[in-house]
């Protein structure tokens, strides 16, 4: 048998003849990028093998080999994840309360006694909120007796490794062993966060007693050990439903700690999405507000009156930097801001400082945004013929446009970002019929997730992500699932409103709508 | 005029056939058929020529990203209207150079790419019957049978439901009707491995490729 060797990761493996790099590299854990999920089209998964570069999905082992990859860890330390949120005031009324009663401390859960400890150890009470994302993870501890965030950490999913997107991790945990593995290497993960920054700040882990679970639908079910796969077939039906403490006992914190997991509200909007209804207050709005969480999945939420409806729409990661050909994450390196001038020069901003190695998602869109608004991309997303400008080029015969000699936008990148937008845009235009409302009848737009903080209003309005009615109006607020999450730990009452809340929502199914294909066409354009 | 300077003239007029089709101009493509069956041209040539040539430019344009789906809905819109002109002057009618059973896979109800791919099997003269979306692997098999079809066409846009596909292969295998079909597939997670894993007998990429697909297939089967 031919033995592979990672050498950055120091991991090594013997591999049956003709296995894929990509599979040695998942059996070991290692992450190796694969948004088409290992059919060969994308080029993210390329690996270096002495001098020459391959494809890990497509090269298969047949002799002992020493495998390059990208350094991760590198990565997870330059990339940009929002972990603030925005919030409002509230108070201060968590679910865990201590006593010490002259002899010991008894931690209460609710009205119930979930143990004691020896001596006083009052003072010593904290949470965690954790954000399940399926690119990342945020994690934050919150002292439970003034309110505060002492420390967060964010970091990769670590679970990209075996499947990228999330319906090749639903694929992937459809039988009983790969359902096990996603959820421990998630768990050790989640583990090791809340162990650095205990350490960090001096806490001892035992001292935290409830954990908060944001994040989607999707990841939960991971998280929580249960088999997704209904999510991933129609009807699309959630197994687990929220509002509720799970049992889980292998995470590091106190013996007694409990974990709640907010009310889900759909198989495709999840307590992620309930944690930024609470955290936007969109039940209490007077306002209408539309609320949308722009990833991998753009969902989102129209507030009016107090009434509520949400949907979901397959954005596909060109949002994060996937699926385009220079796409990066956002660290070091990537084109996070572009500009033209008014005299065709290119102003370009790249992530560090450092010389520009790839695009991410805020760049692609304030790319694309600059490009249609200076007409050298066409309302059909055709680069132009007639305009000759120095960046504009031939590439294998395709139009090309160069930010340098080696990071570019292609024509196909361009349909990507269409697809993606426009999956965004029919879904606000769905959600604006079903409750009877005109654009401009929007007062405020809140654009939330760690990846919508770095976007700027003019390129989502450039590129026809949101309707020109919206200029103005729009505001980013972060990661709400992370605000939100705290206020869950913070005010117990919230847990009976939100799952009322919840309940009450108009779930909209896009799959259901017969006019959605051809709305979807329609808001391809730009 | 000697037959090769009609025959030149012919091959002009098809040409700008083809021409409005990848100009997406329908009405152009519209005017052009009438004009064809008109003067008695060669119909089932005007398909095969005229419409097809353009159907395989407009394919390579998408292929290269300067095409994107709404044009290949316009350029569909001009391929239809033109193609059903055309059929009207052929003199078998309707034309058949096929049946095939089209449908998204139980448990997928995206069916955008597939609704394009059966405009094209449509224009290209094939008889398409389109079961819809989430459609069980049942219904592919009993409908194939009674509608006496050619090929199975399958499509799925999420890699969660890629497997039920096999369903519709191994439901044909059991019943022993495996030989009375050819099975192809499409679909964003699909690949040409995939197709070959499961049992099937093709994949194509896009539209064009699937009305490619089945004119390779269906000279194979010799049965028209």
């Amino acid at each position: 048998m031919p033995e592979i060797i990672f050498i950055n990761e120091q991991k090594t493996l013997f591999v049956a003849e003709g296995t894929t790099i990509l599979n040695a590299a998942r059996q070991l854990g290692i992450v190796l990028e694969t948004p088409c999920n290992g059919i060969g089209t994308c080029g993210k998964c390329k690996i270096k093998i002495g001098s020459d570069y391959f494809l890990a999905c497509q090269k298969s082992i047949t002799e002992n080999i020493v495998v390059i990859t990208e350094n991760k860890e590198q990565e997870n330390r330059t990339l940009k994840i929002v972990s603030g949120g925005q919030s409002f005031s509230y108070q201060l009324k968590p679910f865990i309360s201590k006593q010490f009663d002259g002899e010991k401390t008894v931690v209460y859960g609710g009205n119930a006694v979930l143990g004691t400890e020896p001596e006083n150890t009052s003072e010593l009470c904290y949470g965690v909120t954790v954000d399940i994302g399926t690119t990342t993870l945020v994690v934050a501890i919150i002292d439970l007796s003034s309110g505060k965030e002492i420390a967060s950490e964010s970091r990769l999913n670590p679970q990209s490794a075996y499947a990228q997107d999330v319906l090749s991790r639903i694929h992937f945990a459809s039988n009983n062993e790969g359902l096990k593995l996603l959820q421990h290497v998630l768990i050790d993960a989640l583990n090791e966060m809340i162990g650095a920054i205990a350490d960090k700040v001096k806490i001892s882990t035992k001292n935290i007693y409830e954990i908060v679970y944001s994040g989607n639908t999707a990841m939960l079910h991971l998280a929580c050990g249960i088999n997704p796969k209904p999510l991933g077939q129609y009807p699309y039906i959630t197994q687990i439903h929220g509002g509720e403490h799970v049992t889980e006992s292998t995470l590091n914190i106190s013996p007694f700690g409990v974990i709640y997991l907010p009310p889900v509200i759909s198989a495709f909007v999840g307590p992620d999405i309930t944690s930024g209804i609470l955290a936007s207050q969109l039940y209490e709005q007077k306002e209408t507000v539309l609320f949308i969480d722009i990833g991998t999945n753009g969902e989102m939420v129209l507030a009016k009156d107090g009434c509520l409806a949400a949907t979901s729409t397959a954005a596909g990661p060109a949002f994060e930097g996937m699926n385009i050909t220079c796409g990066m994450r956002a660290g070091n390196g990537a084109v996070e801001r572009f500009r033209i001038a008014d005299d065709g020069s290119i102003d370009v901003q790249v992530i560090g400082g450092i010389r520009a190695t790839g695009i991410c998602g805020s760049g692609l869109l304030d790319m694309t945004g600059e490009l249609v608004r200076t007409r050298i991309i066409g309302k059909n997303g055709r680069f132009t013929s007639q305009k000759i400008i120095d960046h504009l080029q031939e590439k294998d015969g395709k139009k090309t446009f160069f930010v340098t000699d080696e990071v570019f936008l292609t024509q196909n990148d361009v349909r990507q970002i269409q697809l993606a937008k426009g999956a965004v845009r029919s879904g606000i235009e769905s959600l604006l019929t079903k409750m009877n409302l005109m654009k401009n009848e929007v007062n405020r737009v809140e654009i939330a997730g760690s990846f919508g903080y770095h976007l700027n209003e003019k390129s989502l309005l450039n590129i026809g992500l949101l309707p020109v009615e919206f200029e103005g109006k729009v505001k980013f607020v972060g990661n709400t699932a992370q605000s939100g999450g705290t206020a869950f730990l913070l005010n117990k009452d919230f847990r009976t409103k939100m799952i009322q809340v919840a309940s009450e929502i108009q779930k909209i199914e896009l799959a259901n709508n017969e006019d959605f294909e051809k709305l979807f066409v329609a808001s391809l354009g730009f | 005029m000697t037959e090769s300077a009609q025959q030149q003239q012919q091959q002009r007029i098809f040409e700008r056939l083809s021409q409005a089709v990848v100009d997406m101009d329908e009405t152009l493509a519209e005017k052009i058929a009438t004009m064809i069956v008109h003067e008695g041209l060669d119909c089932t040539k005007a398909i095969e020529t005229g419409l097809g040539e353009g159907m395989a430019r407009v394919g390579k344009l998408y292929e290269t990203g300067e095409y994107f789906i709404p044009d290949l809905l316009v350029c569909a819109d001009a391929l239809q209207k033109a193609s059903d002109i055309l059929k009207t002057g052929l003199y078998q009618y309707p034309l058949s150079k096929g049946r095939v059973v089209i449908g998204t896979i139980y448990g997928d109800t995206h069916d955008l790419g597939k609704n394009i791919v059966t405009l094209f099997m449509t224009s290209a003269g094939y008889e398409v019957l389109d079961l819809g979306k989430d459609v069980p692997a049942r219904l592919f098999v009993d409908e194939a049978v009674k509608w006496n079809a050619d090929i199975i066409a399958i499509s799925t846009l999420m890699t969660t439901t890629m497997k039920n596909i096999k369903d519709v292969i191994d439901l044909l295998v059991t019943e022993k009707k495996r030989e009375q079909f050819w099975v192809m597939l499409g679909g964003k997670p699909i690949s040409y491995n995939f197709a070959a894993k499961i049992g099937a007998d093709g994949y194509a990429q896009n539209a064009v490729q699937a009305v490619k697909f089945l004119d390779n297939t269906i000279s194979k089967l010799r049965r028209y």
